[in-house]
Order: structure tokens, then sequence, then C-alpha cells
């Protein structure tokens, strides 16, 4: 690794003062995927502004739904008895994350603003029509968490903007929610496709409510696959709706060939991974 | 730019006051400023797990800490299992096992291990496995490294 400076502000104020008056600054979490890229000179950082050093920044606090602190870390996330309780399938996915030495390194701030279509807490909390809150210079303001990617490894967030909290509606409860990463192995990989999706359905007569479905690794960006919800929003889950929204979903896809699997692949997994995931939920509905 | 920073930390129960650059990693500083090569550097990006160490009591790759994020930590290396000449239980469990061969990723191993039975003393096989996920071993195919695990359970109760 080449040389920087290093800095850890004690405030957030501080924080994003370093972000304006350095050149080339990174802003460092769990540097679980930034020392990799440091590491192979994709970026090169003059400043790394340690954000580890500011009190509140991270840590999971309930008030009326969930409110994630942007430095905690995603194995806090997977072993969290409250958010196991309340909305499992987020401490699910977060144990899907990379191994244990990276889920207690990596946080989930981190994994939004670093951009990755594959990120897998950017899926999950997408379908959970999550919000985010940014602070800056001027304040804070809050978002939701669709506007906030942009395409690979972009975000909104500008020079004088941290990504802080992310906070997640106590409606999302209700649901029952399914992630489904693909892959050729189940730790250490990012997902071929990766699909989450939380349904709020009627146990007996199979009738949604309503659906929120969100694709990694399918895109430039994670998306929610919002013409299939608006095919089942509404109406009853029978067989031929769920295999028609699940073809839609996969026509929502703008997926890339690479060495992980080809475009074509990738479609027809959303399809066949849209539907299994809805079929689960549906299940476990009933019993 | 790049200037030394200092960090306090304890190793393996004694304390170190250094002088860093930022870019040095934990890795680096361990083997190459505190001479413990126990701990193994193997893919470098936090892939395979031979570098695994543990901080404040959790395991992370060392490759990518930095020596400056870990100023006031706690960190237990391989070379901190032993005690006098007696093996820690979970390396005499790896050794009646058979769970080493090359014994490139077996101080990583051995030291997930640890921080697995200290969470979860009695794992299932699936919590071993789930925790172990991120130790990568080229020689064993893993199952007497499993029952090391098991048999390290055994030994310590």
């Amino acid at each position: 690794m080449k040389r920087f400076a290093y800095l850890r502000p004690g405030n957030m104020e501080d924080a994003i003062a370093a972000l304006q008056a350095n050149d080339e600054p990174y802003l460092l979490a769990g540097g679980t995927d930034l020392l990799i890229a440091m590491k192979t000179k994709a970026v090169k950082p003059e400043c790394l502004i340690d954000l580890k050093g500011i009190p509140g920044i991270d840590g999971i606090e309930y008030d009326n739904g969930f409110k994630i602190g942007a430095l905690t870390t995603v194995r806090d996330i997977e072993v969290s008895p409250l958010i196991r309780q309340k909305i499992p399938v987020l401490s699910e996915a977060a144990g899907t994350l990379g191994s244990i030495q990276i889920r207690n390194r990596a946080t989930i701030g981190g994994n939004l603003c670093h951009g990755s279509p594959a990120a897998d807490m950017a899926a999950i909390l997408l379908a959970m029509s999550c919000e985010v809150k940014i602070a800056s210079d001027n304040g804070t303001k809050t978002m939701g968490l669709d506007s906030f990617f942009i395409g690979p490894n972009k975000t909104v967030l500008n020079r004088n903007e941290v990504l802080s909290q992310i906070i997640i509606p106590k409606e999302i409860e209700q649901f029952k929610g399914v992630y489904l990463k693909h892959g050729p192995r189940k730790a250490m990989d990012i997902g071929i496709v990766n699909i989450a999706i939380l349904l709020d359905a009627d146990a007996g007569s199979g009738f949604c409510n309503q659906i929120m479905i969100a694709l990694g690794a399918v895109a430039p960006r994670p998306i929610r696959a919002k013409k299939a919800e608006a095919l089942l929003n509404g109406n009853e889950l029978n067989p031929a709706a769920i295999q028609k929204a699940a073809a839609a979903a996969a026509n929502e896809t703008n997926p890339i060939t690479d060495f992980r699997a080809s475009a074509g692949y990738r479609k027809d997994l959303v399809k066949n991974l849209v539907a299994k995931g809805i079929h689960q939920i549906c299940e476990s509905n009933n019993t | 730019m790049g200037s030394k920073h200092r960090i306090q930390i304890t190793v393996n129960e004694e304390e170190y006051d250094l002088l860093v650059h930022p870019n040095r990693t934990l890795l680096d500083l361990l083997r190459y400023d505190l001479g413990l090569t126990g701990t193994k550097e193997g893919c470098d990006e936090g892939d395979c797990g031979a570098c695994t160490v543990i901080v404040n009591r959790k395991v992370v790759t060392s490759c990518i800490v930095l020596a400056v994020e870990v100023d006031g930590a706690t960190i237990t290396t391989i070379e901190g299992m032993q005690k006098g000449d007696a093996l820690h239980p979970i390396q005499q469990a790896f050794v009646d096992s058979g769970a080493v061969q090359c014994g490139f990723c077996t101080p990583g191993m051995i030291l997930t291990t640890k921080a697995l039975l200290d969470e979860f003393p009695d794992p299932s096989e699936d919590d071993i496995k789930h925790y172990l996920e991120g130790n990568l071993c080229r020689c064993t195919g893993y199952t007497k490294i499993i029952d090391a695990v098991n048999n390290a359970v055994q030994l310590l109760k």
C-alpha cells in the first residue's frame, strides 16, 4: 500500500471538515472493501478518515422501529437478539456476508456506501424500504435508500456528506422475509444474484397485501422490481400470478456477463429465485 | 504526509508502545515488527483466514486491518495460546485429531476455534462450519478439523 495520512476525528463535524480539507480523502469504516482496493491500487487515497472514533455512530437502537448506526458491524446485526426476533431475515442476510472475520469488521454503512450492486446489506435493506440519514456541514437529511444508489461503486454522497444511520420502518415487522443468495460457495463470495423479498400476505386466503422485491447483482445498482411488485400487490398469490411476477422481475434487470455468470443465466436465476422466494414465504405462512 | 502514529497495544499479555506508519497492516506489524511469525500471510486480501488473530475477543483477518486502527486493543496470536510447555487444549485437539497437515492454515484455524468456543462452548456441527467458513485449508478436506473442534470441546469441559 502506498503511504497516506490517517485521521481519526472524534466527532462528525471534524470528520466532514477533514473530508473537505484533504486531497483524495476516503472514509474508513470496517475497511474490508477499502483496504483491498488500496492494495490493488484501484483507489489511491492521500488521506484516510477513520469514522470509528465518532461516539454514537455505531449501535442498534429500537424506538418505534430499528435505527442502526452506520458503523454497526455486520456481525452485530447477525447476532442481535432483537433483530432476530423482529426482522429475522435481516440477521439471515447479514450472516451470508463474507466470513466471520469479515463480518466482525465490515459495517452496514460501509457495505451501502461502497456501492456494489451485489452488496448483501443493500438488497435486503432496499426490500425493507429503509431510509438513510446523511450528515453534512448543512445539518442532516433523510432520504429513501432507493434514491441513494447511482451505479457501480457510486452513491449520491457528496464530498461534504457522511452516511450516519439506517432507519428501518416499523411496518416491516409484520412482513415475512426471505433472502436468497445464489453462488458457487456459501461463504466468502459475492452472489451471482441476490434476491430479497418482504411479503405481507393473509395466511388463509393467500391474498397479497404488499410485497417488496429487491434484486442485487443484476443491474448497475441494487434495484427494486417495481413492476413485479405491482402485479402482486392487492391480488391473490396463486402459482400463475407468482410465475408472471417472477418473469416481470427478470425483465426489469439489466445484468452483465462476467466470470461469475452470463447475463442470460442471471435473468433466468431472477425468474426462478423470485418465484421460489415467494413460494417459500407462502409455505411458512401456512405452517 | 503519512507520518508515524503512536499506538499502545497488548499482544499475548505483553504491552507494546509502538510508532507505526498508517499503511502498516496489523499482519505486517505482528510478523515484521514484533517477530510473531506464527500468523501467516496467505492471500493478503481477507479471503483465506491464514492471518486470523483475535482482537478484543473477535477474530479478524489481520491483513486487512491497519495497525493504527487497533490502538488500545488486546490481541491474541497463536504464540499466545500455549502456556509454558503445555499446549492449549485446542492445539492439543488439533494434534490428536490429525487436523494439521502442511500447517499453514492451522494458526488461523486454532484462533477461530478459540473465538468460536469462547462464544459457543458447545457448538453444533453447523455452528462450527458457519464459524470456520472464512478459514481455508487446502490439505485436510476439513473433516479432521471439525473432529478437532469437537475434541477440543471435550478437552475444555
